[in-house]
């Protein structure tokens, strides 16, 4: 028995989010009182959860043949999907008028999007990894058409399928070359494999190169970003704030984990291939903002933009580059799901996700207009907000390998992001409101938003204590 | 540790931003008394440290470090010497009659206090930090907030001066920024403590060239640097009263002294190489500035082109690399931020009354409102230079040290100064002089309030042009010290 209990111990965090889900799902077959407020049942239960892990701290273990771990870097990844699984149940309760039917499902759906980053979070082994990523995928499939009626949500659930599944399909491809030349699915067996002499470098970079094909499509980047405006605007907004934060760092967790394998043995095609990514990307991105009219396009644009500065830590292809990447991802949680959760209060008001409907915002709700402010000064880079710091150490760790035009490159997007956000903040601080109608707030609401702002003003001014911890982590897997 | 001063100081203006945050938005006196009350208790700080400081010191004083993140070289270190030390008080000055001027504001009154608050937070941090991460923080705080100042409260088609303001100015601190980190990765400093950097650095020829160049032109931005100077007249008439105080009499401060503090201070042998091409660029400010100030007809528009032109004196100074250009510089730095500050507050007043400030409309303003119109008049005076007031000395100590380092420039400055004679002396004529416009039959000159907001700065003025070397012996040891030992 004890030995059964010790087996399971690595994967105490994922049970009790199976045991949550599963949970749900009866409370919501038998109880109709539950069935109402199924939504604080999960928040309630999953911060729960988070306040068991985090005592948790520390007990590092690694299971089934050490192709799934427990180490520094894992618990700090879960910690930052359960952080956004939080924002995200608190956020859906917001959105929760736009369903007609299978609400409780939809709480469901994300909690098992959560359990397959999770698992991500911890897998040092393709198939697991391929497991996982799927899991993810596969919830936002039905996420992204959960609006039935609605035909922009269709095409979205559609597009997302179709080019997840092809992505999916070139994921495989490359993980069965490289399992073909390594002999392996696990990661230390490749690495080992790579700095053999025996080592066949060019097939292998292939298998890594359609990999990047599968990574880049859930991290949004240039080449693999068509289906982001379309999908992000048809989508529900909570689906919608989910992909742009969970699923986006899904992909970049992904890369941290195979910068170890890839990195020491191709490091030239490597330095090449993200600064371009990361060039276009950032390019693309903020260039495509610019005359965007909905929000949530808007925001998906954007999203690209970031998905390019988070590429510059890669192009560094140094620790500095992951430190600044994970601090990037941290301060990049808050302030995105900041902006969404106002997104989403204010269509829940107003029924509308148009830019041009945030004229006159400051005027009828000052504590939505300021908040959005915030949050979109921190998307910019403006100090002395999270997204500041993130940019911050980003550049500076390209500039240490010398890519110096891509750090001017940074800098200048910065310039434009701020054009286009300050378009936003113009809308809603100058422009006259057609509707002065004030826009009401539901406590908790304010509540969550409040703590997401303290977010972003705590990790740009006090930056130690989040740096030294994804310090430690990413030292664990060197 | 002791009682840090300079966070004090600092954290006045957060403190007074926090309480009006949790102010309600109906309250407006309160809002407005809280920010009187915290600005008032930075002046007065800014006194105890001015007292306090010793200026035949020429060492970094009332230093404050703490470490911040020690393994990305950055801390957050503060200290005064005779560079900063009046300009700490020049802000506290600016910011407190700011308020004072802003009194009869009534249109999103907590916003607009909170706002011009935490840009006040930003100008004090730059001047105090000696460390470059926080210098570009606070750099961006003070920038930033601009956006909405202007383009919620200015007038004057301020949506595209607002956004002009940001982007220029941005695009000059990103350009700064990638100088910072050059110096960081490139020169192998690994810290941005200044001091440290000073002490430990020795930097390549070809590097100090292009850094110094590079942050002279980033800082030169905000300082209104001849041609990147557009932003600056269109920003300043279109910001509200207050905000233009603050910008053209502190923040274009900011860009001077970083080029001083940071670009002269690490790189003197590359600005001995750029100085003729720098004191070219700030001869045209002088000269294109007050040319262009001449052929105005909006008020507000000749003080934005004064500034342009004041700020060349200054760049001049810094370019001659003397002792009396540097001494002039920092002289002109104060004395121009007092003076900007009275005029806008005047024009503000005569905007507010009048509703125009075109001279086709104005004039004959000195027999309705006689105290302000005196008011004008001294800041114009100052700014051509009359003797017994602050622009004269410290016009007249950069003009020395420009004709004996670049004559051509001197000669130039020099027929700068009859221009501005020329424009100064024409505005006043027009707007306060002649037949009085109908419509301003009944116009209301300042109440005391305001009077003794715009008096705090007349005084200084007037104190500053009969007793120069109450400012002069605050920087000279510290420039003669820096020029003798080559920085």
């Amino acid at each position: 028995m004890m030995n059964f209990i010790s087996l399971l111990h690595p994967f105490s965090l994922e049970i009790g989010l199976a045991i949550i889900i599963l949970g749900l799902f009866f409370l919501d077959l038998f109880s109709v009182q539950a069935k109402k407020n199924i939504g604080s049942w999960a928040w309630g239960l999953t911060f729960l959860l988070l306040l068991i892990h985090l005592s948790n701290w520390k007990h590092f273990v690694s299971a089934l043949s050490s192709t799934y771990v427990h180490d520094a870097l894992s618990f700090l990844l879960s910690v930052f999907f359960l952080i956004t699984l939080l924002f995200i149940l608190a956020m859906s309760k917001s959105y929760r008028h736009r369903f007609e039917r299978g609400h409780s499902e939809f709480y469901m759906l994300i909690l098992l999007a959560s359990l397959g980053m999770i698992t991500l979070a911890s897998t040092t082994d393709f198939l697991l990894l391929f497991v996982s990523l799927e899991l993810i995928t596969v919830s936002f499939y039905v996420m992204n058409t959960y609006l039935r009626t609605d035909p922009k949500s269709i095409e979205a659930g559609l597009k997302y399928l179709v080019l997840g599944a092809l992505s999916s399909g070139f994921l495989l491809y490359g993980i069965s070359f490289i399992y073909g030349l390594s002999g392996s699915t696990h990661f230390s067996d490749i690495a080992r494999y790579a700095s053999s002499p025996e080592a066949n470098a060019k097939v292998l970079l292939f298998g890594f190169l359609l990999v990047m094909v599968g990574v880049g499509f859930k991290m949004g980047s240039v080449p693999f970003h068509f289906w982001i405006p379309d999908v992000y605007e048809g989508a529900p907004t909570p689906a919608t704030a989910f992909l742009s934060v969970g699923s986006k760092a899904a992909g970049f967790f992904i890369l941290i984990r195979l910068t170890n394998i890839f990195f020491p043995h191709f490091q030239n095609a490597w330095v090449l291939l993200f600064t371009l990514l990361s060039a276009i990307t950032l390019i693309y991105g903020n260039l495509g903002a610019i005359p965007q009219k909905n929000i949530k396009r808007f925001l998906g644009y954007s999203s690209i933009g970031h998905a390019g500065y988070l590429l510059m830590g890669f192009a560094a292809g140094s620790t500095q580059g992951l430190h600044a990447v994970l601090y990037y991802l941290f301060s990049y949680l808050f302030t995105n799901l900041c902006a969404f959760w106002v997104v989403i209060l204010f269509s829940k008001a107003t029924e509308s996700d148009e830019i041009a409907d945030y004229a006159g915002l400051s005027k009828r709700s000052p504590f939505l207009a300021a908040t959005l402010f915030i949050a979109l000064m921190s998307l910019a880079g403006v100090p002395p907000l999270a997204g500041f710091f993130g940019k911050f150490l980003l550049i500076r760790a390209v500039v240490e390998k010398n890519l110096i035009w891509l750090a001017v490159l940074g800098a200048l997007n910065v310039v434009v992001s701020l054009y286009y956000y300050l378009m936003i903040v113009k809308k809603m601080y100058i422009d006259e409101p057609q509707n002065p109608e004030t826009i009401p707030l539901d406590p908790s609401s304010k509540i969550g938003l409040s703590i997401a702002i303290a977010g972003i003003i705590g990790l740009g001014i006090f930056q130690a204590p989040l740096l030294q911890w994804i310090e430690s982590a990413v030292k664990s897997i060197l | 540790m002791h009682f840090g001063i300079l966070t004090s100081i600092l954290l006045c203006p957060v403190i007074g931003m926090i309480l009006i945050l949790f102010t309600p938005r109906k309250s407006e006196q309160a809002i407005k008394i809280i920010s009187l009350i915290v600005s008032g208790i930075s002046v007065f700080l800014s006194f105890i440290a001015y007292n306090r400081f010793d200026p035949s010191n020429v060492l970094l004083q009332m230093e404050e470090k703490i470490s911040w993140l020690p393994q990305y070289g950055i801390n957050y270190w503060n200290g005064v010497d005779g560079l900063n030390i009046g300009m700490i008080l020049l802000t506290s000055i600016v910011i407190f009659t700011g308020v004072i001027v802003s009194w009869k504001l009534n249109y999103r009154v907590k916003e607009f206090f909170a706002l011009l608050l935490f840009l006040v937070t930003g100008v004090f941090g730059v001047f105090m930090t000696l460390n470059l991460f926080f210098f570009f923080l606070f750099y961006e705080v003070a920038v930033l907030p601009m956006y909405l100042l202007i383009a919620i409260w200015g007038s004057t088609n301020k949506e595209y001066a607002a956004l002009k303001l940001t982007i220029y100015l941005l695009l000059g601190s990103a350009f700064m920024f990638a100088i910072f980190l050059a110096i960081y990765s490139l020169a192998g400093a690994h810290t941005f403590d200044l001091m440290t950097i000073k002490d430990k650095v020795t930097f390549d020829p070809a590097f100090q060239k292009i850094a110094y160049i590079g942050l002279f032109l980033g800082c030169g931005v905000l300082a209104g640097c001849w041609p990147f100077h557009v932003w600056s007249p269109d920003g300043h008439v279109a910001a509200p009263t207050a905000v233009s105080m603050l910008h053209a009499g502190v923040l274009m401060k900011l860009g001077a002294y970083g080029i001083i503090r940071v670009a002269l201070f690490l790189f003197p042998q590359a600005a001995q190489a750029w100085a003729p091409f720098t004191a070219t660029l700030a001869t045209f400010n002088i000269l294109y500035g007050a040319l262009v100030a001449t052929q105005q007809r909006d008020l507000k528009y000749v003080i934005g082109y004064s500034s342009v032109s004041h700020m060349g004196i200054v760049l001049l100074g810094i370019s001659t690399l003397t002792v009396t250009g540097l001494n002039g510089a920092l002289f002109q730095m104060f004395s121009h931020g007092i003076m900007t500050a009275l005029f806008f507050a005047c024009v503000g007043h005569i905007y507010d009354e009048c509703h125009t400030r075109f001279f086709d409309e104005l004039g004959g303003l000195a027999h309705k409102i006689p105290i302000l119109s005196t008011f004008f008049i001294i800041a114009g005076l100052t700014g051509l230079g009359l003797p017994g007031l602050s622009g004269f000395p410290s016009e007249l100590l950069v003009l020395i040290a420009a004709i004996k380092t670049y004559p051509i420039s001197g000669i130039a400055t020099a027929i700068g100064v009859v221009v501005t004679t020329f424009y100064v002396v024409s505005a006043i004529m027009k707007a306060f002089y002649g037949p009085l416009n109908k419509n301003f039959e009944h116009i209301k000159d300042i109440d005391l309030w305001q009077y003794f907001g715009r008096g705090i700065l007349v005084a200084f003025l007037i104190i500053l042009g009969v007793w120069p070397k109450l400012f002069l012996n605050l920087v000279n040891p510290i420039t003669t010290y820096l020029l003798l030992k080559g920085f």
